[in-house]
């Protein structure tokens, strides 16, 4: 059953969800997200910051913009009301800079702390159906094109197959003195990402990027998401 | 009814001629002169011919046979095409092998569509067309139009092939009959208006005289193809392991660079993703697809990754140590106490760890001593057994040593290399008893890894 998140884009003939949509979409599939809220202007954007907790990211919210950091349209690591009036100003000047951009929102968003940057993603094609691709986030994924794809649906097992497939793997159980990190809450992102693909056939593109998998027992985040209908 | 199509009792060959070098010509004699079953020549032309010192009887139209017929091949200009298979059909037909070309891969879509549905029509079950068909090593039953002195044909054997294109799969037959590989089924399923690669593997699933099933894949065309080929691989790998390879690894390279999942997915890491999402084993080129498969079809599955490697070559031994640890596989030492006893039994010279060097003076008895004290301890899994034959001390008498440490119900793989008349005739009385031959360490490698890598698959199902 398509989610009413993706349904409402779909009647507003939008080919992307905004990125509190995005968001929103992961937490209704059990996905975890770091806490967030969409605001309108500067005051609204310090109270969400207040409520969540310092420290924040401050992003963009445009229809236009697709690669948020490559214009500046995001802030990272606010740490108090006078830096997240600081960020809004920022993002005002992007939209000097990209100038079919509108600007319909602000996304205030608690900080992860560090881990391993990894990303998963999906692709519809006529013949495979969904697919989920996963590898190690950043750069290094086009760079080595280190990635493992499987079919929707994935059953847990395949889930933890398409991460061991990974080179990046060794990463993720503790390397050179690395803590290990939370595989299992990786896999379950995945088995719940495949979930709302199944749900949702209208996707065409995904992108869960950086999906931050912290030290063993303290779970991971996707912190941005994309979704193409 | 695909069992009709690849093992039928009776066939129809309409656009039989008698004429030598014509398409009909060659399919007519191979199904005349080998085929064990009846064989029905039709062509509106002809009405009794000798051919092959036996008269002929050529029927005007499929509906003329009085007799049953459990397939007709078609090998007639495409338009015609249609209008036969309605015939046959009519007439109770049930299955149809369609060598004609000049549709769907011609620009003609209508008429393949045309002949599709005449097929659907009356239950006639439709290989190709643009196939070469069948070969079914068991009964002769072969459609194939290539003369048997340009196209081998292999002997019956455990193994099956399923292949996207006709030339490539007429060219492994070529190969595997010369190397007495047992390749006792061969589709060519062509356009696939009909019968696709998923059925066949269905098929051979069930089949009990194949023990492997080979696909040469290039890829699919109908939308939710992968889903259906992932099921029905997923169900056959507990029976039963099919090996792919997948020809042409380019990638979409068209598709707009939108997100970063497009940018980075390649056709090929779909395949690859779904080869191992169902439980096939991915070979990287026809012949390591047959190394594999020879092994699968012959060797008991080992209970995990610890290889015994022995050799008369220090050389070929160490290759062989890399091909296996770079795979994954293991080479663990030889413990203690055994390696005190077979010092005591080798050459003074030989290296008594793993990989054991019996040296280039050893004997057929040494490799004996060898197997015998290793492969039926806990400490194995399997054996790769490398014997340069080239050097004085050995004799044939080795291979039945080897042939021998079968009961110990682990998997053993042979490097053996060379010209000479003893090395071939000591390959094939251990290929003849079931222990798989390889040239090189790195393939006899391959194949082990193979049947290790099919126990975990199965254990994971």
């Amino acid at each position: 059953m398509t989610h009413p998140i993706v349904a409402r884009a779909l009647a507003e003939a939008r080919n992307k969800l905004r990125e509190d949509e995005a968001l929103s979409l992961l937490k209704a599939y059990g996905i975890p997200v770091p806490d967030f809220a969409a605001v309108k202007g500067e005051e609204e954007a310090v109270e969400a910051a207040e409520q969540i907790g310092y420290p924040v990211a401050v992003k963009i919210i445009s229809p236009q913009i697709i690669h948020k950091t490559d214009v500046g349209g995001v802030v990272l690591g606010v740490a108090d009301a006078q830096g997240v009036r600081e960020a809004c100003r920022k993002l005002g000047e992007v939209l000097k800079r990209v100038p079919y951009a509108e600007l319909e929102g602000i996304l205030i968003q608690k900080m992860v702390p560090r881990g391993v940057e990894l990303i998963a993603g999906a692709l519809y094609d006529e013949i495979f159906g969904h697919v989920i691709l996963f590898g190690l986030g950043g750069i290094y994924t086009e760079l080595y094109r280190d990635v493992a794809m499987r079919l929707v649906p994935l059953t847990e097992q395949d889930a933890w197959e398409v991460v061991r497939e990974v080179r990046a793997y060794r990463l993720l159980t503790g390397f050179r003195g690395l803590p290990p990190r939370d595989t299992a809450a990786v896999v379950d992102i995945l088995t719940k990402f495949s979930r709302l693909l199944v749900d949702n056939p209208e996707i065409r593109e995904a992108d869960l990027n950086p999906i931050i998998a912290l030290e063993e027992g303290r779970g991971a985040y996707v912190v941005d998401a994309r979704f193409m209908l | 009814m695909i069992s009709k199509l690849l093992d039928p009792q009776s066939v129809a060959l309409v656009g039989a001629s008698p004429k030598p070098g014509t398409v009909g010509y060659v399919i007519l004699e191979n199904l005349v002169t080998r085929f064990r079953g009846a064989v029905y020549p039709v062509n509106p032309k002809y009405d009794e011919v000798e051919l092959w010192g036996r008269k002929l009887k050529f029927y005007k139209s499929v509906s003329e046979i009085d007799a049953t017929v459990d397939v007709v091949v078609v090998a007639t200009p495409a338009p015609t095409v249609p209008s036969i298979v309605e015939e046959a059909g009519r007439r109770g037909i049930p299955a149809a092998v369609v060598i004609s070309s000049g549709f769907a891969e011609a620009g003609n879509q209508e008429l393949e569509q045309r002949l599709a549905s005449a097929a659907r029509q009356y239950g006639v079950r439709l290989l190709g067309p643009n196939c070469i068909g069948v070969y079914n090593a068991f009964s002769n039953f072969d459609t194939l139009f290539l003369p048997l002195d340009r196209a081998g044909r292999p002997p019956p054997g455990p193994l099956a092939l399923i292949s996207q294109s006709g030339a490539v799969a007429a060219a492994i037959m070529d190969w595997a009959a010369r190397r007495g590989i047992g390749l006792g089924l061969v589709v060519n399923y062509g356009n696939k208006a009909d019968v696709t690669e998923v059925e066949l593997i269905e098929h051979f699933a069930a089949d009990d005289r194949i023990r492997v099933i080979t696909i040469y894949l290039e890829g699919f065309k109908y939308r939710g193809e992968a889903a259906k080929f992932l099921n029905a691989v997923r169900k056959t790998v507990p029976k039963k392991p099919v090996v792919v390879y997948k020809a042409g690894r380019g990638r979409a390279a068209q598709r707009a660079v939108r997100s970063h999942t497009a940018a980075m997915a390649g056709t090929y890491e779909m395949y690859k993703g779904l080869f191992s999402q169902a439980g096939a084993l991915e070979a990287s080129s026809v012949r390591e697809m047959f190394d594999m498969a020879k092994a699968l079809a012959t060797q008991p599955i080992p209970r995990g990754p610890r290889a015994l490697v022995v050799s008369d070559s220090g050389g070929m031994a160490i290759q062989a140590v890399d091909a296996l640890e770079a795979l994954g596989l293991e080479v663990p030492e030889v413990p203690e106490s055994i390696a005190r006893e077979l010092k005591r039994e080798l050459l003074p010279f030989a290296a008594v760890s793993n990989p054991i060097d019996v040296t280039g003076s050893a004997t057929d008895q040494h490799y004996k001593v060898v197997l015998d004290a290793l492969l039926p301890t806990a400490f194995f899994d399997m054996a790769l057994v490398i014997t340069l034959m080239q050097v004085p001390g050995l004799t044939k008498n080795l291979a039945e040593y080897i042939i021998d440490s079968r009961r110990y119900g682990k998997p053993i793989a042979v490097v053996n290399f060379g010209g000479s008349e003893l090395v071939q005739r000591f390959e094939e009385v251990l290929e003849d008893s079931g222990i798989p031959v390889y040239p090189t360490p790195e393939r006899a490698a391959k194949a082990l890894w193979a049947l290790y890598k099919y126990g975990e698959i199965r254990r994971r199902l």
